[in-house]
């Protein structure tokens, strides 16, 4: 009952005209972005976080969310087309989406992932919008220790998620912790890592470092590398699956949409993780799993399904406890607290409009993606077409404009750069930059939550272990650093170079 | 990975050891009031300890199991320096040539130098993209892009 005066009052925000455009806007940019190789959600959004400076909050969050989940469709898209993801969610629809493509049948793999998405993206957010309250109230108990704790556990399963090396990828997060400690120390008053440089006394702006770290750093990478692209020439048609498609399919889209949601639930984990683990269980699950890697649609369905129910499920723990669990969900959290939003459990009754006008718009936005995507394919295949010459300085020049205009500062597109020399040097040593941004945007939080607990403690560190939900936290946090110790675990990243 | 890892983990071990003087110098505080460089110096020194490990690992590493991969073989390497020097000097002359002035340069230097293609077709194509993004940016989503010396 409570959940549909919610959810009534969430369609009157949304379908406001402005906010219909905005989700317009978004999954549309969101679908472009999915459909160029070389330039993610992350550094999307991080490059149009300044242009909705002048929208009010909720305009711009669903704008920003629409980015999101509209780059789960598009980058399908360039996976079947092409054989180059768009992001990385999507890279094992490559594997059997491209050979159905090479065998003619483009058109039910486009259209099975189009309608894979919407299915798993219209669960998400359902779920979202019935798991959202419920959490908020439990997370409303927390105080600083539980906060604490919980956002050890947070920064951990990230670590322990990221691609390659745990030790790198803890490295990496202490080096985000250091790094947000930059500026004023809000305690002493004290400068912190500055130098005199006048720019760091504000703190490092994470806008500025994504777009190093994701925008910059994609570049250079890529103008080494040269990209390659054989745009498939055949004509596309018959973008609806066949009755035998649709059974092929259902199962694969029912497993892959509640596997999705749920590793999307998790810190750390998220649509990549998801695409794999759906693709993995359908090969395990299938009748005939030598027909993978060959053209199955089931590889197409379920990874499709999965990795869009999982960015519905990553805005869970953003919106009701305000942990971000991974670099996307940071860089909205950055988002929201420059619109003067604190996300976390009081979010839902201090803007409420916010809250279920966001979910809600995220259910029409899966609408629009479903009856914009189908027809708009011939043009995203134009858009693949645009050369990467210049592509790339279009794309230098959107990071420039976007970190600039963040403070008018000259200052702050110098520090993005030097973030983008990092960043592709990081690809380089094989780095992964997820951990660092998460940090960098926990960091502040955590050291704030430490402080205030042993303020509360009088200094007794026992607090984080004598209080049950803390204790278990990190408990958890422990456990995920041992297990792998123990078990020597196969890397996810071995997974991903098979 | 290995020479990488060499090279990156000494690095690391440099900066995590450079933090924490740094946060002892900022001042540690007590266990009951921490001052500002008390979870920092713990940082450092984590990220020390685990340059460490890399370091160590890619030692214990034979010969034998090193890729003869060399990190920087690129034959675009060239092309991306002159990128990078491109974009650093955008952004130290934005703000005394003005917006346009400074894209177009940007633009003309990238396509017509860097990418060699023919001189009419990047200036043309420079020109259109420096209105366009002047159009989108400065006029309609008001953004306050730097005026030069000549107005514009």
């Amino acid at each position: 009952m409570h959940v549909m005066h919610n959810m009534l009052f969430g369609f009157q925000v949304a379908l406001q005209p402005v906010n219909l455009l905005y989700c317009l806007m978004g999954t549309l940019i969101g679908t472009m972005v999915g459909v160029l190789p070389g330039l993610g959600p992350a550094a999307a959004i991080a490059l149009l976080l300044p242009t909705t400076f002048q929208a009010s909050p909720v305009s711009a969050t669903i704008m920003l969310a629409g980015i999101y989940y509209g780059a789960m469709y598009g980058g399908s898209t360039t996976s079947i087309l092409v054989n180059i993801p768009g992001e990385a969610a999507s890279v094992v629809t490559c594997l059997d989406g491209y050979q159905m493509a090479l065998k003619g049948r483009a058109g039910p793999a486009l259209g099975i992932a189009a309608f894979g998405s919407f299915i798993a993206g219209t669960f998400g957010v359902v779920a979202l919008s019935v798991t959202g309250p419920i959490l908020s109230g439990v997370a409303l108990k927390f105080g600083p220790p539980e906060y604490f704790s919980m956002m050890i556990v947070g920064i951990t399963v990230l670590t322990y998620l990221s691609s390659g090396s745990m030790v790198k990828a803890l490295l990496m997060a202490a080096t985000g912790l250091i790094l947000g400690g930059v500026g004023v120390d809000t305690i002493s008053g004290k400068y912190r890592f500055t130098y005199g440089i006048e720019v760091l006394t504000d703190g490092l702006g994470l806008v500025p470092v994504v777009m190093g770290l994701f925008g910059i750093a994609e570049v250079l990478e890529n103008l080494e590398k040269e990209i390659k692209r054989d745009i498939l020439s055949a004509h596309i048609d018959h973008l609806l699956p066949n009755l035998q498609d649709w059974k092929d399919s259902s199962g694969p889209i029912a497993r892959g949409t509640i596997l999705g949601f749920f590793l999307g639930l998790v810190p750390g984990g998220g649509a990549i993780i998801a695409s794999f683990a759906s693709y993995a269980m359908e090969k395990k699950l299938a009748k005939h799993p030598e027909e993978f890697g060959h053209g199955a649609i089931q590889g197409v369905a379920g990874p499709e399904s999965a990795n869009n129910s999982a960015a519905s499920g990553n805005f869970i723990p953003l919106l009701t406890l305000g942990i971000p669990c991974n670099a996307v969900m940071a860089i909205l959290l950055g988002a929201l607290m420059i619109h003067g939003l604190q996300p976390g459990p009081l979010l839902m009754t201090r803007a409420p409009d916010l809250f279920w006008g966001t979910i809600v718009s995220m259910y029409i936005g899966n609408v629009m993606l479903l009856v914009l995507n189908l027809p708009l394919i011939g043009l995203w295949v134009k858009v693949l077409k645009i050369p990467y010459y210049l592509l790339y300085p279009l794309i230098l020049l959107f990071c420039l404009i976007g970190s600039y205009s963040l403070n008018n500062n000259a200052a702050e597109v110098v520090i993005m750069l030097i973030f983008g020399v990092v960043g592709y040097l990081m690809r380089k040593f094989r780095y992964d930059g997820a951990p660092l941004i998460l940090a960098l945007v926990l960091g502040p939080m955590l050291e704030e939550a430490f402080r205030q607990s042993l303020m509360l403690s009088k200094g007794d560190f026992s607090i984080f272990v004598s209080r049950p939900l803390s204790l278990a936290f990190l408990i958890t946090a422990v456990l995920l650093l041992v297990i792998p110790v123990v078990t020597q675990r196969k890397k996810l990243s071995t997974l991903e170079e098979e | 990975m290995g020479k990488a890892d060499r090279i990156s983990g000494l690095f690391w071990l440099l900066f995590g050891i450079i933090i924490t003087i740094e946060s002892h110098r900022l001042g540690l505080g007590t266990v009951h009031s921490p001052g500002p460089g008390f979870l920092f110096f713990y940082a450092g020194i984590f990220v020390s300890l685990m340059a460490l490990i890399i370091l160590v690992r890619a030692w214990g590493m034979r010969r034998g199991e090193e890729t003869g991969e060399t990190l920087f073989a690129g034959r675009n390497i060239r092309k991306l320096v002159y990128v990078l020097i491109s974009v650093f000097l955008y952004a130290i002359l934005m703000e005394w040539l003005g917006f346009l002035l400074v894209t177009l340069l940007l633009f003309v230097v990238i396509l017509a130098v860097i990418e060699k293609k023919r001189w009419p077709v990047a200036v043309l194509t420079s020109i259109a993209v420096t209105g366009i993004a002047y159009l989108v940016f400065q006029t309609a989503l008001k953004s306050q892009l730097p005026k030069g010396p000549f107005g514009f």
